[in-house]
């Protein structure tokens, strides 16, 4: 069980997170310890569906939110539209159609249990705090609680940070987590001549169908061992491409 | 009292849930650091503060929010939106500007107040006060994990408020990582094209950049619109 002073710590690193390095340079693994779950995740919602991952544990949590953005679905994307908060205690035991591709690949990463917390702000959500962990079981009524209070100010670091945050735009490396994503979408929006909304939709479906994270393929297609090229052979037809 | 007070705010605040959570965040605090008591203090459209939460609702603590309508650090704190931390009660010069608040909070048996800012950018939407019995200064720690937990109740108002400034807030958050995003996409386009990778791309958009004085950012934007072409941009 977390200590209160774990919380304390976290709240006052995050206070002092003003990094021009990211959006929030608090340490995510201290933080999944005081909310007493395995890890935590958030991510920005930049519009048209999509959420941008700003800050996250290793492993399982930064892989489920990549399959949320590989698939389009999942507690972080119903959070986000519907501005309200996503306890699922057992993965388990969800009812049947609700995130039907997602499921099976969140249980296969070893999560059991997901609890989506939206970061609101005027009305509007400006993106999602998930935490999830192994064991399921339903979070513990002082755990919700203090989830708020850690969404809250992740909020304030988020606002206070994304006005000073142009500045570090000159920066080579990037603070974002799914650079490679958008650099492998330009690519592939040049090879396939698509616009880049098309070529990020080609770049998940092909991650998709290959049973891989979009940032592994993204990964691929910026290394050159990927190509979405129209076919030489089938020039015109602009629909096909060689995995 | 604290429901006649909440009847009085209820033009800013309709959400009883939002009470309840600035209640449990107050009880919190007083967990998280060394104080005895803390109340959230909410600003109405004349500029008058209120208290809309308090850690625990005796009649004493609630007077010494209450008669901060006129005089107190939170007063102070709201008009310049700076904290005020570690005032000794027993301290003249840090309590000349309220005597009337310093005496009554001796008496309720405190020894220390500390007032701090519930601000989000340039606006401020309340005062979180906070009250020890003992005369203990607050640590480097203890003063950033106070601030945090004002941002927290000041996010906790401004997320059940409808504000244009709340979109205008979200819409920059937006812009700064459409930003960055569309700065990756242009350093894709341009490696395609040149058949590079993507760190010589980001080079060769740089330099462009620099040498017709355009931001980086709207370079990219241009790219990525197909509105300059990659052979306009010199490859590094």
């Amino acid at each position: 069980m977390a200590s209160r002073g774990d919380l304390a710590a976290v709240l006052g690193d995050l206070r002092s997170s003003a990094s021009a390095a990211g959006l929030i340079g608090a340490d995510a693994a201290a933080c999944a310890r005081a909310l007493a779950v395995d890890g935590v995740a958030v991510s920005v919602v930049v519009g048209d569906g999509l959420c941008e991952l700003v800050w996250s544990t290793p492993g399982a949590s930064r892989h489920l939110e990549d399959l949320q953005f590989t698939l389009g679905e999942g507690p972080g994307p119903e959070a986000a539209a519907t501005c309200g908060v996503v306890l699922e205690p057992d993965l388990t035991r969800v009812r049947d159609g609700r995130w039907p591709a997602l499921l099976p690949e969140a249980v296969a990463l070893g999560v059991g249990a997901v609890f989506c917390f939206p970061l609101l702000l005027g009305g509007a959500c400006i993106g999602t705090l998930t935490l999830q962990r192994a064991a399921p079981g339903p979070p513990a009524d002082a755990a919700v609680a203090d989830a708020w209070m850690v969404a809250g100010a992740l909020t304030a670091v988020l606002v206070e940070n994304a006005g000073r945050w142009p500045a570090s735009v000159e920066e080579k490396e990037s603070v974002l987590y799914r650079a490679v994503v958008h650099q492998a979408a330009g690519m592939i929006s040049v090879q396939a001549r698509v616009t880049l909304a098309q070529a990020l939709v080609r770049l998940r479906a092909y991650a998709f169908r290959h049973g891989r994270s979009v940032a592994e393929v993204a990964e691929d297609v910026v290394t050159r061992r990927v190509h979405f090229r129209i076919d030489q052979d089938e020039r015109g037809a602009s629909d096909r491409w060689r995995d | 009292m604290l429901s006649a007070v909440i009847d009085a705010v209820d033009t800013l605040v309709d959400d009883y849930d939002l009470i309840d959570f600035l209640q449990t965040l107050c009880h919190r605090c007083t967990e998280l650091l060394d104080v005895a008591a803390v109340g959230v203090m909410l600003v109405d459209q004349g500029g008058k503060l209120h208290v809309i939460a308090a850690s625990d609702e005796h009649t004493r603590l609630l007077e010494l929010f209450s008669i901060q309508h006129d005089e107190g650090p939170c007063v102070e704190t709201y008009r310049d939106g700076t904290a005020r931390l570690d005032i000794d009660l027993d301290e003249p010069d840090r309590t000349a500007g309220f005597p009337g608040f310093a005496e009554r909070a001796r008496h309720a048996g405190f020894a220390i107040t500390h007032a701090l800012p519930m601000r989000l950018r340039e606006r401020t939407v309340g005062v979180m006060n906070l009250f020890g019995t003992r005369r203990q200064p607050f640590t480097e720690t203890d003063s950033r994990v106070a601030h945090a937990l004002a941002d927290v109740a000041t996010i906790a108002i401004l997320q059940h408020r409808t504000l244009v400034h709340g979109n205008l807030e979200q819409a920059q958050l937006q812009a700064a990582l459409s930003s960055r995003i569309v700065i990756e996409q242009a350093k894709g386009i341009l490696a395609e094209h040149w058949q590079t990778g993507v760190d010589e791309a980001f080079e060769g958009l740089r330099r462009h950049a620099r040498a017709h004085k355009l931001g980086l950012t709207r370079l990219s934007r241009q790219v990525v619109a197909g509105e300059i072409d990659s052979t306009d941009i010199q490859h590094p």
